[in-house]
C-alpha cells in the first residue's frame, strides 16, 4: 500500500476542494465590491470575527452544495483493502488516495465528511427555522397579550425545558414511540405552524385588498401544501420532497426541545417593544392584535431574532452530533458527522481518524456560526 | 465680576479646546476653538441644542472620552495647572473629590443594589481616607444640606425607594461630599417634574453662596440658566458662538443663533395669532458637512456672501461690555431689535359648536398581587376621579400636570385603549366612554387621533414613512384604491412641509423634527375632530419646537380640529391653548380660559406650577413658590383634597378640612373653575405670580 506524505495530503485535500475555494472567492470578492449596499450582511466584513465566521459558514454551504463534484468516492462504497488505512493511502483499483483514510468498513473518510455535510446543513437550518416559526407564533400572543394566554403558554414551555433532553430523544426516536403515530401527529402539528403563520401574515395586512390577498394566499397554500404532504404523508405528487422517517422523528424531536427556547426569546422581545409609541399609534389606528404582532412588533425583533437563529443553528448541529453518537435517530450507515464520530469510536485506541476528522468539521461549522452570531450582534448593537 | 477675575486664578480655564472623535469614517470634529473661564463661586451655563457639543466639552474636562475621542488642541487648566500634563493617578485623584459631576439620570448614577447611605459613604472615606463613623456623619449632614426630609431613613434605603427626585439630591450630595471647587451638571433636571425641578433648582443656586463650589451648568433650556447662572455661553455646531454674563447675552445678544433661540421659545408677550414664535430655518449642519466660515450661516437671516463664508471667524469682543464676545463678523451692523418680515398675522379663531363633552368621568384601576395565586388582595388605582369638561371645534384645550397626574390615562380613555370605570365621553353626539378601538368604526376612529410625544418612537424603525401613512389612510377606508391613497399621502407631505422624496425613506434616516411632522401627517390622515396631542415637542430641540408647534397650529386652524394638548411646560400651554385643565392626582384642580388660569385667582397648584416655569427674560419678576415633598401615589392618594400634603395655603383653612373632604368645584366668574376650599376673600388676595417688574421692552418678546 502506498501512501501519500502529510505534505501530500493537506495539497491534495486543498485541490479537491477547488470548486468551494472557487465558491468563496467569488462571494468574498462580490461581498467586498458591493459592501456600501449590503446593509447588515456588509458591515460583517469590517470586523475579522465577521469575516472568519462568514468564511467558515460559507465553505461548509459551499461544500456541501458542491459535494458531487468534491467527494472521490461514493461515501457508502466499501472497498475492502482500505478497511482502517491511515489517511494518504492510495486506492490501488482507481489510483486516488483515501484524503483522511478509511473507517472499519473500509469507506473514504473524506468522502463521508463532504457527504456528512449535506445532512447536517440540512437537517440543522430546517430545523432551526421550523423551532423559530413554533416559537414566534406562540410567543407573540403571550408577550402580547400577557395574562391568562401568557401563564398557560409560558408554563407548557417550562414543562418541555424542565423535561431532560436526552431522555425526551430517547423517547421520540426510540423505535417503540417511532413505529406510532406520535411522531408523525406532531410533525403534523409542527408544520402546520409556517402555513398558518404565513396566511395569518398576509391576511392581517391584504384583507381590504382582495386582489393582492388571494394571489399571496394561493402562494401559500399551494407551497406549504406541497411541503406538508412531502413531509407528513409522503405524499408528494411530484416526489420530490421526502423524508426519511428516522429523519422526520430526529426533525420532530429537534423542533420539539428548541421551540420553548425561541418562545421565550419572543415573548420578552416583544413584551419591551409592545410599549413603544409606534405600537399605540397603531392601536389607536383600529389595527387587529395579529397584525400588530405580525407587522409592526416582529420585524423590530428580527435583529436578536437572527442572532440567535445563527446560535441555535449551531446548537442543533452538536445536538444532532449527540443523537448520532447516541445511535438515535439516523440509520447506522448514514455519514453525518454524529454518527460518523460514533462508528470511528468503537476503535478510537487503535485508529484515531475515522472519528477525528468529523469532530473537527462539526467543531468548525459551529465555531463558524458563534463567530458570524458575534459579529452581527456587534454589528446590529453599531448606531 | 471683572475686578475679581484679575486677582484670583480661575477654577477652570479652557483654551481654544478642541476635541475630536476618530470614527471609522475619519475624524469628526465635536467641539472646537472653545475657551472659557470659571471664576471660583461663579455659575456658568453652557446652552446649546443637542449635538452642539455641550456634553462633550463637559466629558473632556473630566478626561472621560471614551477611546475614540481625543484633545486635538488646546489646554484645560484646572486651578492654574494644565490638566493635559497630569498623570493618570493624579487626575483619578481630582476626579471626584475636586471635580464632580452629576447626570441627566439619577438612577443611572446610582447603584442600585448598594444603599444609599454606603455609596454616600464611600466618597470620603476613598478621597480623604477617615473613618467610617466620620464618614456617617459627614454623609448625614450633606443629605440634610440637601434638604432630604428624614436622612437617617434615607441612609438605609436603595435607589429604586426614592423618587427622581430625590434621587437626584443624592446624587448631588454625593458629588459635593467631597468639597469639590468644581460642580458639572450635565442636564440635572430634565428628567424630573417641573415642581422638583424647582427644589433642584433652588438647591444648586444656592451652592455656590455656601459652599464656595463652582459651577458649569450644562442645559438646553435658557430660563433654567438665567436663574441659576452668573455667566453664559451659548454653542452651536461644536463651536462657542457668544458669551457674555446673563445680563448682556439675555438683553443685549449679538448673535444671530442667540436671537433665533430667543425667538423661538415661548416667553410671556408670545401670541399665537398676533406674535407667532419665530423658528430657525434649516437644520443643525452634521459634524463632518459643516460650511466653510460661519457655521451658522445657511441658516441666518443675516448672511452675507464672501463675508460669512470667507474663512475662520474667531471669538470678537463686543466693545463697551467687559467679558462679552460673539462670533459673528456682522453683529455691529445688525439691527437687534428689528423684526424678520412677512410674519403671519392670523386673526383670532371662534370656537365652534361643542364636540366633545366628558362628564364625571372615572377610571379605575385594580391592580392584583398576582393574577392567578391569591388574586383576593387587589388594591385600586384611582388614575382619573369625575373629571368634567367640554372641548370646541377650531379650539385648543391643554391639559396641564406632573406625570401620575391622570393625562395619559385620559388620553387613553379617549382613544379607546381603555374603557371608562364610570361616567360619560361623548364624541359628536356618539357615546364612547365604554367602546373600545377595536370596536369603533373607522369614522370614528379616523376622527379622534393622537400625536405621540417621542420622535424616536413614534415610527415604526421597520417600515418606510410612506407606507406608514399609506397603511393609516387604509386603515381610514380613504381612497378607493393604493394609487388614490399613495396620492393623498403626498398630499399629506406637502401640507407638512416635507419633500415629497422622503415617502421612500426609512424613519432613521429623518431627523427628530422630521419624524414628528410625519406624526402630524399620520395624525391628520383621516381628518380628525379631535387631536390629543401628548407633548408632541417636548422631546425635540427648542429651534425644531417652534417649528413643529406652528405647524400643528396652522393645519389645526386649515381643518377646524379641536386640539387636547397634553402638556406639563405652562409656558408652552400659555402660548398654543385658549382653554387651559390643570390636574393633580386624577382630579381637575382648575380649569378655565387661558387668561383665567394664567392671571389670579389661582389654585394653589397652578400658583406654584406657575412659579415653577422657568423664564427666559430678565425683566420678570416670578414669585417663589418651592412644594415640599413629592407627588403622592396614585396607589394611595391622600385623604381629601388630593393637594393638601404640599399645599402652601392648607393652614389657611379653619378646621383641617383640606385633609377630610375632597373639595367641591366652585365656579367663579366667567366658567372659571376651581376646586379648593380657600375662602373668597383669599382667593380675591393673590397676587399674580409672574409680573413684570422692570418695564423696559424687551427685543426678543416683541
Amino acid at each position: 500500500m502506498e501512501y501519500l506524505s502529510t505534505f501530500g495530503v493537506i495539497t491534495a485535500t486543498l485541490i479537491q476542494l477547488w470548486p468551494t475555494w472557487l465558491a468563496l472567492a467569488i462571494m468574498i470578492a462580490l461581498s467586498f465590491s458591493f459592501q456600501d449596499r449590503l446593509g447588515l450582511y456588509g458591515r460583517l466584513f469590517d470586523s475579522g470575527v465577521g469575516i472568519v465566521g462568514v468564511c467558515i459558514v460559507a465553505f461548509w454551504i459551499f461544500t456541501a452544495i458542491f459535494a458531487d463534484i468534491i467527494a472521490p468516492f461514493d461515501p457508502l462504497a466499501q472497498i475492502v483493502v482500505m478497511k482502517n488505512k491511515l489517511p494518504g493511502a492510495i486506492e490501488p483499483g482507481t489510483g486516488e488516495a483515501f484524503l483522511f483514510g478509511g473507517d472499519k468498513l473500509a469507506r473514504d473518510v473524506f468522502s463521508r465528511v463532504v457527504y456528512g455535510s449535506q445532512i447536517v446543513l440540512i437537517i440543522a437550518p430546517a430545523a432551526t427555522t421550523f423551532a423559530l416559526m413554533v416559537g414566534i407564533s406562540l410567543g407573540l400572543p403571550a408577550g402580547y397579550y400577557g395574562g391568562k394566554t401568557d401563564t398557560i403558554l409560558s408554563f407548557l414551555a417550562n414543562l418541555v425545558l424542565a423535561f431532560p433532553v436526552i431522555l425526551l430523544f430517547y423517547l421520540l426516536v426510540t423505535p417503540g414511540i417511532a413505529e406510532t403515530p406520535i411522531p408523525y401527529a406532531m410533525a403534523g402539528l409542527f408544520f402546520l405552524f409556517p402555513i398558518i403563520f404565513f396566511a395569518t401574515l398576509f391576511f392581517t395586512r391584504f384583507k381590504n385588498r382582495p386582489d393582492k390577498l388571494w394571489v399571496q394566499l394561493l402562494i401559500t397554500f399551494v407551497i406549504g401544501g406541497w411541503i406538508y404532504a412531502g413531509l407528513v404523508f409522503d405524499a408528494d405528487p411530484l416526489g420530490i420532497i421526502s423524508i426519511d422517517p428516522n429523519e422526520l422523528n430526529i426533525f420532530v424531536a429537534v423542533v420539539f426541545a428548541t421551540s420553548p427556547a425561541v418562545f421565550r426569546i419572543v415573548r420578552g422581545l416583544v413584551m419591551d417593544i409592545k410599549t413603544r409609541d409606534y405600537i399605540a399609534a397603531a392601536q389607536t389606528r383600529g389595527e387587529t392584535p395579529w397584525y400588530i404582532m405580525l407587522w409592526e412588533i416582529l420585524p423590530n425583533a428580527r435583529g436578536p431574532l437572527i442572532v440567535d437563529a445563527c446560535l441555535r443553528i449551531g446548537y442543533t448541529t452538536i445536538l444532532l452530533g449527540t443523537l448520532g453518537y447516541f445511535g438515535l435517530g439516523m440509520a447506522p450507515e448514514s455519514p453525518d458527522w454524529g454518527t460518523a464520530i460514533k462508528e470511528g469510536s468503537r476503535l478510537l485506541r487503535l485508529y484515531v481518524h475515522p472519528a477525528l476528522f468529523p469532530a473537527a468539521a462539526l467543531m468548525s461549522f459551529v465555531l463558524g456560526l458563534n463567530l458570524l452570531a458575534d459579529s452581527l450582534r456587534e454589528e446590529s448593537m453599531k448606531d | 465680576m471683572s475686578e475679581k477675575s484679575s486677582e484670583e486664578t480661575p477654577i477652570l480655564e479652557i483654551d481654544n479646546l478642541s476635541i475630536s472623535f476618530f470614527v471609522r469614517a475619519g475624524e469628526i470634529p465635536a467641539v472646537m476653538d472653545f475657551s472659557c473661564k470659571v471664576m471660583p463661586g461663579e455659575a456658568m451655563g453652557l446652552v446649546g441644542e443637542s449635538g452642539c457639543g455641550k456634553s462633550t466639552v463637559a466629558l473632556g474636562i473630566m478626561r472621560d472620552l471614551s477611546n475614540i475621542g481625543k484633545i486635538t488642541e488646546g489646554t484645560i487648566k484646572f486651578m492654574g495647572r494644565d490638566m493635559g500634563e497630569m498623570s493618570q493617578a493624579e487626575l483619578q485623584d481630582i476626579r471626584g473629590s475636586k471635580i464632580a459631576m452629576v447626570y441627566q439620570e439619577p438612577m443611572a448614577s446610582l447603584n442600585p443594589a448598594m444603599k444609599v447611605g454606603q455609596q454616600l459613604m464611600e466618597v470620603p472615606i476613598i478621597h480623604e481616607k477617615v473613618s467610617k463613623d466620620a464618614a456617617y456623619a459627614r454623609s448625614l449632614e450633606m443629605l440634610e444640606a440637601v434638604k432630604l426630609p428624614d436622612p437617617e431613613r434615607m441612609m438605609r434605603s436603595y435607589p429604586h425607594q426614592l423618587s427622581g427626585g430625590q434621587q437626584q439630591r443624592i446624587v448631588i450630595a454625593m458629588a459635593l461630599l467631597s468639597k469639590p471647587k468644581l460642580l458639572l451638571l450635565d442636564e440635572p433636571t430634565t428628567a424630573l417634574d417641573v415642581t422638583v425641578e424647582a427644589g433642584i433648582i433652588e438647591l444648586v443656586k444656592d451652592l455656590g453662596k455656601r459652599f464656595g463650589t463652582s459651577i458649569l451648568f450644562i442645559s438646553h433650556n435658557l430660563g433654567l440658566i438665567l436663574e441659576t447662572c452668573d455667566r453664559i455661553t451659548i454653542m452651536y455646531s461644536g463651536e462657542a458662538v457668544e458669551s457674555g454674563t446673563v445680563e448682556d447675552v439675555f438683553d443685549r445678544m449679538q448673535h444671530p443663533y442667540t436671537q433665533g433661540l430667543f425667538r423661538s421659545i415661548p416667553l410671556p408677550g408670545a401670541d399665537k395669532n398676533t406674535h407667532p414664535l419665530l423658528a430657525i430655518p434649516g437644520q443643525l449642519p452634521l459634524p463632518n458637512k459643516r460650511p466653510r466660515g460661519c457655521n451658522f450661516g445657511p441658516r441666518c437671516n443675516h448672511y452675507v456672501e464672501e463675508i460669512c463664508n470667507a474663512g475662520h471667524i474667531n471669538m470678537i469682543p463686543v466693545t463697551g461690555e467687559v467679558g462679552h464676545n460673539s462670533r459673528c463678523l456682522r453683529f455691529q451692523d445688525i439691527d437687534w431689535k428689528a423684526l424678520p418680515e412677512n410674519i403671519k398675522q392670523h386673526a383670532p379663531v371662534e370656537a365652534g359648536r361643542v364636540i366633545l363633552t366628558v362628564e364625571n368621568l372615572k377610571k379605575h384601576y385594580h391592580v392584583a398581587a398576582n393574577a392567578i395565586f391569591g388574586g383576593s388582595d387587589t388594591r385600586t388605582v384611582k388614575a382619573n376621579e369625575t373629571l368634567s369638561f367640554t372641548a370646541r371645534e377650531s379650539e385648543t384645550t391643554a391639559i396641564v400636570g406632573e406625570s401620575g397626574c391622570g393625562k395619559s390615562t385620559l388620553a387613553k380613555v379617549l382613544l379607546g385603549l381603555e374603557t371608562a370605570t364610570d361616567g360619560t365621553v361623548i364624541l359628536d353626539g356618539i357615546n364612547i366612554e365604554s367602546v373600545e378601538v377595536d370596536n369603533r368604526t373607522p369614522e370614528t376612529i379616523a376622527s379622534l387621533q393622537m400625536v405621540f410625544q417621542n420622535p424616536f418612537d413614534t415610527l415604526n424603525p421597520s417600515h418606510s414613512v410612506g407606507s406608514q401613512i399609506v397603511r393609516t389612510l387604509e386603515k381610514f377606508n380613504i381612497g378607493a384604491n393604493q394609487k388614490e391613497r399613495e396620492d393623498r399621502m403626498l398630499e399629506l407631505f406637502d401640507l407638512v412641509k416635507l419633500p415629497r422624496a422622503f415617502a421612500t425613506r426609512m424613519p432613521r434616516q429623518l431627523s427628530g423634527g422630521q419624524k414628528q411632522r410625519i406624526g402630524v401627517a399620520r395624525c391628520f390622515a383621516g381628518h380628525p375632530k379631535i387631536v390629543v396631542a401628548d407633548e408632541p415637542v417636548s422631546a425635540l430641540d427648542v429651534s425644531v419646537q417652534a417649528a413643529v408647534t406652528e405647524l400643528l397650529m396652522d393645519i389645526q386652524r386649515e381643518y377646524k380640529t379641536t386640539m387636547l394638548f397634553i402638556s406639563h411646560d405652562l409656558s408652552v400651554v400659555r402660548y398654543i391653548a385658549d382653554r387651559v385643565i390643570v390636574m393633580y392626582l386624577g382630579h381637575i384642580v382648575e380649569q378655565g380660559t387661558t387668561d383665567q388660569i394664567f392671571a389670579p385667582p389661582y389654585h394653589p397648584y397652578t400658583e406654584a406650577l406657575l412659579s415653577a416655569i422657568p423664564i427666559a427674560d430678565t425683566s420678570v419678576e416670578k414669585k417663589h413658590i418651592v412644594l415640599d415633598g413629592d407627588i403622592p401615589s396614585a396607589m394611595n392618594p391622600p385623604s381629601g383634597c388630593p393637594f393638601h400634603t404640599r399645599c402652601p395655603h392648607v393652614s389657611e383653612v379653619p378646621g383641617g378640612l383640606c385633609s377630610k373632604e375632597v373639595p367641591p368645584f366652585r365656579d367663579l366668574e366667567g366658567g372659571h373653575q376651581v376646586k379648593c376650599h380657600l375662602a373668597d376673600d383669599i382667593f380675591a388676595k393673590m397676587e399674580p405670580v409672574i409680573s413684570f417688574d422692570k418695564k423696559e421692552k424687551n427685543p426678543t418678546a416683541a
